[in-house]
Formats: structure tokens, sequence, C-alpha cells
């Protein structure tokens, strides 16, 4: 039993002198996980969409359509680029990228609102991007409410006595909504908590497949023997292995969960301990299936090409853009195999939503249950092509006869 | 050696090479294939319907049953659980059984019909964000019209305006939306044609790397340059060539498949889409040269190539707008080949636009094939004389 504990140790030992004499495992295990953080949150940290320019057609030409113009000026997400003279000419400011929206305000605007008819304003958007869409879309809406408000005061005013008794106040049900999770509606603030899912599984992959590559090439450089390999059992290979790249990462995720979310302002609401604990069986799980993708790496780079596209299929099967009960069939299943999945979903909401390690109980222990399907995998993988162990029994039979 | 003969043997050369290796077949055609199959079924419903969400109904009336069957019979929710608290229902959310919740306050009838202040409240969780702003544009909608409909009982039931006076004083403006070429605002059009060609571009990032400095890798770069009489520009060529022809067909076949099977819009002439991929594939070519050719080591290439080739998914503003980043972060984004093509795909498939708004993009494109020059005598030095350093 000492033995094994020993050979744990050796293995791991070995595994730290392995990762930190190769630039190319340095710059996955170290780099990745302390730098990408950062870039990714620099991009999206401006968070919401602001000042969007906008064209203004109004065919009305009355106080009441320039204070319209006016109101839309003021909206956070709209910047009233200018006035054209017509929907061909707002076109034409479109196409050259000087405005992404249009509003056209009707010829009988004021007059419909003067008589107690419908005015109906037309907001045509670009569909290029739909965060701007969005952003718009949500200001307008909360627009046309005030200016409902508005003129349904004048109008009750107008009438008077009878209509105040009739009403009591203007608007009697109000709505009252809020945004949880993230209550600035930020992207950043939306997208990073399961980025950093994404980039600890990824870069806990691409450095362990490329470790496997190196060993693949120096065994066949040696016939079938990695002079810089331990003599392990299976089981304490893979534990010995798994000791050292949770040593490495320990450091990464507390800089990860601790500092990039205080850095950027990005939700914070759960506890400390509760995030380490969570982050455990993703980590393991990651470096599990990370020694069990090593069997389609022969060669150090083919690990690149192997697993970096994985990422961006991993973003959308995640549910992170693309919500998980849209996901359905094969690509559910597919998904329920990734740890990142797990670690989305469960992470996502100790971070954002402020849940307890209990409300995420359901991906806490997919997460284990995986560790353990992948840690079955590598194990016999690890079986399978433990030359130089199988070589180093023949040697101590060869040494005794 | 002639000019034409050394063009021969590195054309050869280079076909060679492509069905020499598994990995080759596996992300040239496999996965490009695989992903567009992936993501056209995964977002075939265009748009995530029936987000799962709660109702919390303390009031428990005839009027608060009407608003919440009016509220399931949203097509943007599904109304999954019933909660008998604010803290349930929060506690739902944190679990992650539901995207959103509904609140029906106490005595909501009893002061709605008596004129007096109350107010619904709903909470969208927004740390998921499709699903938590479309829960809001359904509970919104539903908070709305009850408030609406209340309103306009009261002033008709008052006697002071008929049916559609009333109707108009509930809305005297409304805001007509329309969103251009994608009225059902479907994530299909844009998330498809934005990621699919990204996740091209990183591909032929990784191959056109891979498949040079392979060369000096396994010390063959000598022979490699000697098929192409010395000439590095033909022995790449050679090389990369059969690729551009592989990733120009199936880029096409993606397109044949965006614009024909799927009917994402096309407003122009089907040429300037094609056009514009193959500029695409090239300059993406030449981009993966220039990059190999400053390194001259596959590892290194490779690594800046697969680091800079996913960020672009994020920094050429795929999902949040360029001209929103600061701008020395979105500076970035026009280093990428993809951006220009995704600028051509939003002015001439999605806008339709005449050519002339866009003939930039096209030459900046063109424009990334003169990179390699910059590099590639380094590398040929570096082939006469292969070192592998790990």
């Amino acid at each position: 039993m000492f033995a094994w504990f020993r050979s744990v140790y050796l293995v791991c030992r070995r595994e730290f002198r392995l990762v930190f004499t190769d630039m190319g495992v340095i710059l996955f295990f170290l780099f990745l996980p302390t730098v990408y953080p950062i870039i990714y949150t620099l991009i999206y940290n401006p968070e919401v969409v602001r000042e969007t320019p906008v064209a203004v057609v109004d065919n009305s030409r009355t106080a009441a359509s320039r204070q319209l113009a006016r109101s839309i000026d003021a909206l956070p997400s709209a910047r009233v680029a200018g006035y054209a003279s017509s929907l061909s000419e707002a076109r034409e400011w479109c196409a050259s990228h000087d405005c992404y929206a249009v509003i056209e305000i009707p010829r009988d605007y004021d007059r419909r609102i003067g008589r107690s008819e419908q005015a109906v304003v037309s907001f045509y958007c670009d569909a290029s991007l739909l965060l701007r869409y969005r952003a718009l879309l949500l200001d307008l809406t909360q627009l046309q409410i005030a200016v409902d408000g508005d003129l349904r005061q004048q109008a009750i005013d107008i009438i008077g006595a009878p209509a105040y008794a009739a009403m009591g106040s203007s608007s009697t049900v109000g709505t009252n909504p809020v945004f949880i999770g993230d209550p600035s509606q930020g992207f950043a603030s939306f997208v990073i908590p399961g980025i950093l899912m994404l980039i600890l599984q990824q870069s806990l992959i691409l450095g362990i497949t490329m470790l496997a590559g190196g060993r693949a090439e120096r065994r066949r450089a040696n016939g079938g023997i990695d002079p810089l390999g331990v003599a392990a059992p299976a089981a304490a290979a893979i534990t010995g292995r798994l000791l050292c790249y949770l040593l490495i990462y320990l450091p990464m995720v507390i800089y990860d969960v601790l500092w990039i979310p205080n850095m950027f302002a990005l939700p914070d609401s759960g506890s400390f301990i509760d995030y380490m604990l969570f982050l455990l069986p993703l980590l393991v799980s990651s470096c599990m299936l990370g020694m069990t993708l090593e069997v389609f790496v022969t060669e150090r780079e083919t690990s690149m090409l192997v697993i970096v596209f994985t990422s961006v299929v991993f973003l959308f099967l995640t549910g992170l853009t693309w919500p998980m009960y849209s996901i359905t069939g094969f690509w559910r299943v597919l998904a329920s195999l990734v740890p990142a999945t797990w670690g989305i979903q469960g992470f996502v909401r100790l971070l954002s939503d402020g849940a307890s390690l209990a409300a995420v109980a359901s991906p806490y222990t997919h997460m284990w249950l995986l560790a353990a399907l992948y840690a079955l995998s590598a194990w016999l993988l690890q079986r399978y092509t433990n030359k130089s162990y199988n070589f180093y029994k023949s040697y101590k039979t060869y040494k005794n006869l | 050696m002639s000019f034409l003969t050394a063009l021969k043997q590195s054309l050869i050369l280079g076909c060679r090479r492509l069905v020499s290796r598994k990995v080759y077949f596996a992300l040239m055609v496999f996965v490009p294939v695989g992903f567009t199959f992936f993501f056209v079924d995964l977002l075939h419903e265009g748009l995530p319907l029936r987000a799962p969400v709660a109702v919390v109904d303390l009031d428990d009336s005839s009027l608060s049953r009407r608003v919440i069957r009016n509220l399931g019979a949203s097509e943007l929710v599904d109304i999954t659980h019933r909660a008998s608290s604010y803290a349930e229902g929060l506690e739902l959310v944190k679990s992650g059984e539901v995207y959103g919740f509904f609140v029906v306050p106490r005595d909501f009838m009893q002061k709605a019909v008596g004129g007096r202040e109350t107010s619904l409240s709903f909470y969208s969780d927004l740390a998921f964000f499709v699903p938590g702003t479309l829960t809001y544009k359904g509970f919104m909608s539903t908070a709305v019209t009850t408030s609406g409909g209340l309103v306009k009982t009261t002033l008709t039931g008052s006697g002071l305006l008929d049916d559609r006076a009333a109707g108009v004083m509930l809305q005297p403006m409304v805001v007509d939306t329309h969103l251009i070429h994608n009225p059902w605002t479907n994530y299909s059009y844009y998330l498809s044609n934005s990621f699919i060609p990204g996740m091209f571009a990183l591909v032929i990032f990784l191959i056109t790397c891979f498949s040079v400095t392979t060369e000096i890798k396994q010390g063959t770069s000598p022979r490699w340059l000697a098929a192409a009489g010395g000439n590095i520009y033909i022995a790449t060529f050679g090389t990369l060539a059969p690729q551009t022809v592989i990733f120009t067909i199936l880029g096409w076949a993606m397109q044949a498949v965006f614009y024909r099977i799927c009917d994402f819009p096309l407003h122009c002439p089907a040429m300037h889409m094609l056009s514009a991929w193959f500029l695409m594939v090239v300059a993406c070519q030449a981009f993966a040269l220039f990059v190999s050719g400053v390194f001259c080591n596959m590892r290194l290439a490779l690594s800046t190539l697969s680091l800079l080739g996913i960020l672009a998914f994020s920094v050429t503003g795929f999902s949040f707008p360029v001209p929103q980043m600061y701008p020395s972060v979105g500076v970035f984004s026009y280093i990428y080949p993809v951006r220009w093509y995704f600028l051509i795909y939003i002015d001439q498939a999605l806008n339709g636009i005449p050519i002339y708004y866009s003939r930039f993009y096209y030459i900046f494109l063109i424009l990334f094939t003169l990179l390699p020059l910059a590099s590639l005598w380094k590398l040929r030095r570096h082939c006469l004389q292969p070192v592998y350093l790990p």
C-alpha cells in the first residue's frame, strides 16, 4: 500500500517537472486561465449597448413630433443621428452605416393625437445584431408606456372632474419588472461566469493532451518506452497526475473566481467556499476527460487541432448562449457528457443568482458522476497503454532470474 | 526547373500530403460539415420559445387566474411551476428549474377593481440572457395588457367613453416595430451566418499552419522546397491550393444550405457571397501563412493561431457590437478576415444594399493576400535547415 502511495508521489513529482519544463503546457496551464478572462472581460466590459445612431424621418413637423424625437434622443440606447427628409434618404444613411435604425413619424401624428385617434410610429431596425435591437426595443417600449401615460393624463385632464371620479388615478395597476442575476443587463456580467468555466475546462484538456502528445512522441522515438515515464500502476499514475494538475490549478481557480469578478465588478453573490467546493468536481472531471481524450492525440501539436474547435461547440452546447430547455435529443445527451455544461448551469447560479451549493445539487452530482465515468475510461486507457510499466515489470522479472 | 514543372510537382505533393494523414480529413471535412449540421439543427427553431417559468398567485381570485391564463397563452413562456411565495419562486430560479417568475400580489382583484394602487411584479433571470429576455417580454406584455384592460373597463364602465375611444385612450401612441429582413427575430439567421464561417476560419488557420510547419517538424522541408525548385512561393502555393479548393467548395455548400435549404435571407446576387467566401478562405490562409512565417515553429504558430482564432468569436462582434467596445479593443476585430466576411454578409445577403457600399470590405479581404510576402523569406530560411523545437 505504501508503495502505491509512493508511486503516486513519484508520478506527481515527475508530472510537475514535465509541466514546468514545457513552454507549450505552461502557456495553457498558466497563461490561459490568468490572461484570457481579462481579455474576454475587456472585450465585453462596456456591458450594454448605448447611443446607437438612429435616423428620424419626421413627416409631421410639429411640436409634438419634435418632442418625441427629443425623447428618443434621450433614451440611453439611442442617439438621433439626424433628421432624414424621407425614408429613402434614411435608407441611404443605413446603407452607409450612419445609422442602424429609423423612426418614422407619420404626417398626421399630432392631428391624430388631438382627435383621440391612435397614432402609429414606425420603428425600423437593422437585424444584423440582435443585442442592438434588444436594447432599442426595450427602451422604446418604456418610452411608449411613458408617452401613453402622459397623453392619457392630458385627455383625462380635458374631460375633467367626471374622469377623475371614474379613474381615481390614471393607472391603477402598475408593472414592476425586475431583472435578477444580472440586474444591470450587462453582456460581460452574463457571459463571463460561463466563459470562466469553459476556460478552466478547455485549458486543462489542452495542456493534458499536449503532455500526452509529448509522451507519445517520446515513446515512438524510443521503441515504445518513455524515458521520462515513471513506472506505476495505472490507478496510481492517473491519481498522481490528477494531483499535480489540481495543485497547479488551485491558485488559478482562486484567481478566477475571487479576483476576476472583483476586478470587473461582475456579479458575485455567492460564497467563496461554495465556489471552491463546486469547482472541485469540475476540475477533476475535466482532468479525467483530458486523460481520456489523450487517445486521439499522437503528436504534441495535434492536441490543438483536436481540442481547440470544441470550445466553440461547447459554447452553444452548454446552455450559455442557447438555453438548455431548447437543446433536445442527441445534443442533450452530448451536452450532459461535457463537464462544463454542468459547471456553467451551476456556477452561473452560484455567482449571479446567489444560489447555495444545495440549490445546485443536481449539476454538482452530475459532475462527480462524470468524474467517475471519465476516471474509469482514463484508467482503462492507462492500463492499455501503460507500456513503460509493463516493461518495468518484465525488467524486474528479468533481474530476478 | 521550369516554373510549370515546379508548380505541378508542388501541387502533386500538396495533394498527397492531404491524403497521408487522417487529421486532415477529420479537421477539413468532418469538423466544418459536422459543425454546420450541429448548428443548423440546434437552432432550427430560430427562437427558444416556451421558457419554463413559475407563477406566484397570492390573490387566487378569478381575476388573478385570468391573468395567469393569459400568461400561459403566451408562446414565450411555459408555466411549469406554481410557487406559494416569492421566496419559493426565487429558490426555483436559483436551482435552475425556471428562468423567471410572475407575482400576483395579495388583494390584487380587490384593489384593481376598486381603483386602488397595486402592481404586477415579474422577475426574469438575466444570468441566462436569451431565456431571461424572452421571459421578460412574455411577462411584460401580459402585465401591460392586464393593466390596460382594467383601465379600459373602468373608462367604459363609467360611461364617459365608448369602447373604441377607450382603446385609443389606452394607447394613444404605439410604436410599430419592424426588424428589417428578420421579422421573426430568428436567432439562427445571425448566429449561423457568423459562427459557422467563424468555425471555418478557425479550421483554415489551424490546417494552413499545420500543413506548412509540419514540413519543418518532420525535417522534410528541404525536399518540399526542392520539389518547387527552391521557390517558397510555389511550394506554399502547391500545399495550400488544394486546401483552398476544398474549403471553398465546402463553404459554398454551406452557403447553399443557408440560402437554399434553410431559406436565410439572401438579398443580393449569389455571386457576391460566393466571391466573398472565396476571398475569405484565401485571406485566412494568407493570415495563417504569415503567422507561420513569423514563428517558423509549429507549436508557437499553432498556439498563436488557436488563441487568436478563438478570440475571433468574441472580438469580431458577432454578438456584441464592435462600435460599443473600447476602441483599443475593438480595433483588433479588423485583423480577422472573418470580420470582413461578416460585414459583407450583413450588407449584401441580409440587407441587400448596393455593392458600392461594401467595396472596401472586398478590397481589405484581397489585401490580406499580400501578408505572407512579409514573412515567407524567413520561412524559406528555416525550411532549408529544419530544426524542430518542441
